[in-house]
């Protein structure tokens, strides 16, 4: 184990056995299904808080058996990384466990949460995965930035640059990229909080596109991240590894993206859950990061609200946190959008499974990411309440929240209600929640309290207590 | 199904390359011809996989090994396939890729497998994909279709210029019919770039491009 880790992970990318792509992704689907059986792992629809320790470590051995197994794939080199069981070991024994994000007045301490920790989370919002215009991206960051229980601004994609398309590896990714940073530095700035921690600018695509954001007056500083994406499933390249080297050595965060599909490689709850473990592990081999973004979701549904995407939120959350040093923060993607009440519970239902299984918070993905615009300051504070409503809640009670709220909005998943877009929820110019969207949250604010969840209480506690 | 049938496809749901192979030949022996063990067998038992899959009731592994099983069982019985004069199995064959400056691959990959399980031949070129090489692929593997993905907003005008350099060319316009699909690309948007089909899930791809194919020869 070394600090220019990096160099090595080059060599053995361009050393390691060579494989056909599709025979690695068919090397991982009959790895999988033995590592399940040989563990013992079990989904179970009507538990989907497990409090079941033992499961939750022989989870972890099984994303360890898997990673040592089949290495990681080089997409560049078309070759593969591979690793001992014992490196990996010895490299995520030395993560950190404790990060600075920000600075000045603005900097928050994320720290290892435990299983049922009464460690407050810190709380990352912004349109996570989303498209936006040129228009309300400002907007929309500014009122999630605004936010006085958001700590960290994540960011959205915008496909323009003052009107032209943007063209990757081109000019205008570069200018797309400067104006994205731009427009986060102001919203936090505009918040009167200029050294808000902002966890990237997605806009741009590309290595080069990503480090074009980088400026201490006008964009990205060192006390920002980048994301270094995974691709699926236990996938990387040279794009992404080469983002590492750069950000190390001006001092940024890191942070690892990974989005495990619920269906796809690993098959159904146990097998992604076994895969989603395997990447927090790769992430921390190959990345050097300062925190995972904890991002599964359906492979037709792009969401992780369902029965076994809480489910696989819940044993990972609890198999990483109980046998790694590492932080995490989700990503609750939802199939609902904006300015309906389902979204709310979905977004409830998250906090609470991540927060009492050792998760910070990410950020909501309204309708999957996949509709435009649909992203608002007001559920970044719902989903800041809920989970700091859930701080030392234990994981039985957990799960009795979990399946009420689930029961709210399960029957409309299939066909669910997308929302509206910003500008028809909130006052764009005030930057306030229109008394609509403001009565949906506070209905379901109370409905929420009513079952014995204190969201008006549980923050102040959190903040009292820090 | 027949019930001499079930073996075989049991083999193919299982995924077991070679007692799917074993038993294909077995079938053989006892006089079924290859055309009757693709599409009495094969085709059917393939059909409910996919049905399957799109009701989640099954996931993408057993679709995946259910393809490799059924291309182990194809290599050996399409020779004879030919050898027999056969015609029809072969529904096409389709070029496929996730266009240029976009890495999704899953999506892509999947109405790869699912084209392939229900008959068609298929040369999927992987993730950012140039206009011109999917192009050029297409001529070279004589593709009958050309399916592009495309998942990010940037890349869309990448999907309009592959499909420019076929219908602006009279030797390839109705060489290729074009279907495309992925998270921002809508029928109507497909249909405005000049694509021929659209779908937005890996189950409505096969039954677009077997609409698209329709009376070709």
């Amino acid at each position: 184990m070394r600090t220019d880790w990096i160099a090595e992970i080059v060599d053995r990318s361009e050393t390691g056995p060579y494989m056909k792509e599709s025979d690695f992704d068919l090397m991982i689907v009959r790895t999988i299904p033995g590592l399940v059986k040989r563990y013992g792992l079990e989904f179970d629809s009507e538990v989907l808080v497990p409090s079941d320790d033992d499961m939750a470590d022989r989870l972890y051995q099984a994303g360890l058996d898997l990673l040592a197994t089949t290495g990681v794939y080089n997409q560049s080199t078309e070759r593969r990384i591979m690793l001992a069981r014992d490196e990996i070991e010895e490299i995520v024994a030395a993560a950190p466990s404790r990060v600075v994000l920000g600075t000045g007045k603005d900097a928050v301490v994320m720290q290892h949460r435990g299983i049922e920790s009464i460690r407050r989370c810190v709380v990352h919002s912004a349109p996570t995965g989303t498209p936006c215009t040129e228009e309300n991206h400002p907007l929309i960051l500014q009122s999630c930035a605004r936010e006085p229980l958001v700590d960290c601004l994540g960011s959205g994609s915008v496909a323009t640059y003052m009107g032209r398309r943007i063209i990757p590896r081109t000019p205008t990714e570069i200018l797309g990229a400067r104006q994205a940073a731009s427009v986060a530095r102001d919203a936090v700035s505009k918040a009167g909080r200029p050294g808000m921690h902002i966890n990237d600018v997605a806009t741009p695509i590309t290595a080069q596109g990503k480090m074009a954001a980088i400026d201490a007056e006008r964009g990205l500083r060192p006390s920002d991240a980048f994301l270094v994406a995974q691709m699926v499933e236990l996938k990387t390249d040279y794009d992404q590894l080469s983002r590492v080297p750069q950000m190390q050595s001006v001092g940024m965060h890191i942070v690892d993206l990974l989005t495990p599909l619920i269906g796809g490689m690993g098959g159904g709850a146990e097998g992604t859950a076994v895969v989603t473990v395997a990447e927090h592990l790769l992430g921390t081999v190959c990345y050097s990061p300062s925190y995972h973004i904890y991002g599964h979701m359906g492979l037709m549904s792009v969401n992780n609200t369902d029965r076994m995407g809480l489910w696989i939120y819940a044993l990972g959350g609890q198999a990483l946190t109980r046998n790694t040093p590492i932080l995490m923060i989700d990503a609750i993607y939802c199939r609902s959008g904006p300015g309906t009440t389902d979204l709310l519970w979905e977004v409830a239902a998250g906090s609470v499974a991540t927060t009492v299984s050792g998760l910070h918070q990410g950020g909501v993905g309204c309708t999957g990411g996949t509709d435009t615009d649909v992203y608002t300051g007001l559920e970044a504070r719902f989903n800041a309440q809920v989970c700091h409503a859930s701080l030392g809640m234990s994981r039985e009670d957990a799960n009795g929240y979990v399946l009420e709220f689930l029961n709210r909005y399960e029957d409309r998943l299939p066909d669910p209600d997308r929302g509206k877009p910003f500008p028809e929820l909130y006052d764009v110019d005030l930057l306030e929640p229109t008394e609509e969207w403001l009565d949906m949250y506070e209905r379901v604010a109370g409905e929420i309290t009513k079952l014995g969840l204190d969201i008006d209480g549980g923050w102040k506690q959190a903040l009292q207590a820090q | 199904m027949d019930g001499k049938w079930q073996a075989l496809c049991r083999t193919i749901n299982e995924g077991n390359s070679e007692a799917g192979v074993a038993e294909a030949l077995r079938l053989l022996e006892t006089g079924e011809t290859p055309l009757a063990v693709f599409l009495e067998c094969v085709e059917p038992c393939l059909a409910d996989i996919g049905d399957r899959f799109a009701r989640l009731e099954t996931f993408l592994p057993e679709l995946m090994l259910a393809a490799d099983a059924v291309k182990a069982i194809q290599e050996e019985l399409l020779p004879r396939l030919q050898a027999d004069g056969s015609e029809g199995y072969g529904k096409g064959r389709v070029v496929i890729g996730t266009i240029f400056g976009d890495i999704h691959d899953i999506g892509k990959s999947i109405v790869s497998v699912l084209l392939q399980v229900n008959g068609y031949e298929v040369k999927d070129l992987g993730v950012n994909v140039p206009a011109k090489d999917l192009v050029q692929a297409a001529k070279d593997f004589d593709a009958d279709l050309i399916g592009i993905s495309g998942l990010m907003m940037p890349s869309l005008p990448y999907i309009r210029d592959a499909i420019a350099l076929v219908k602006e060319n009279p030797e390839l316009v109705d060489r290729f019919r074009i279907m495309v699909g992925g998270g921002p690309v809508t029928r109507e948007w497909a249909l405005q770039a000049g694509a021929d089909g659209y779908a937005d899930n890996a189950v409505g791809a096969v039954t677009e491009a077997a609409l698209l194919l329709e009376g070709r020869p």
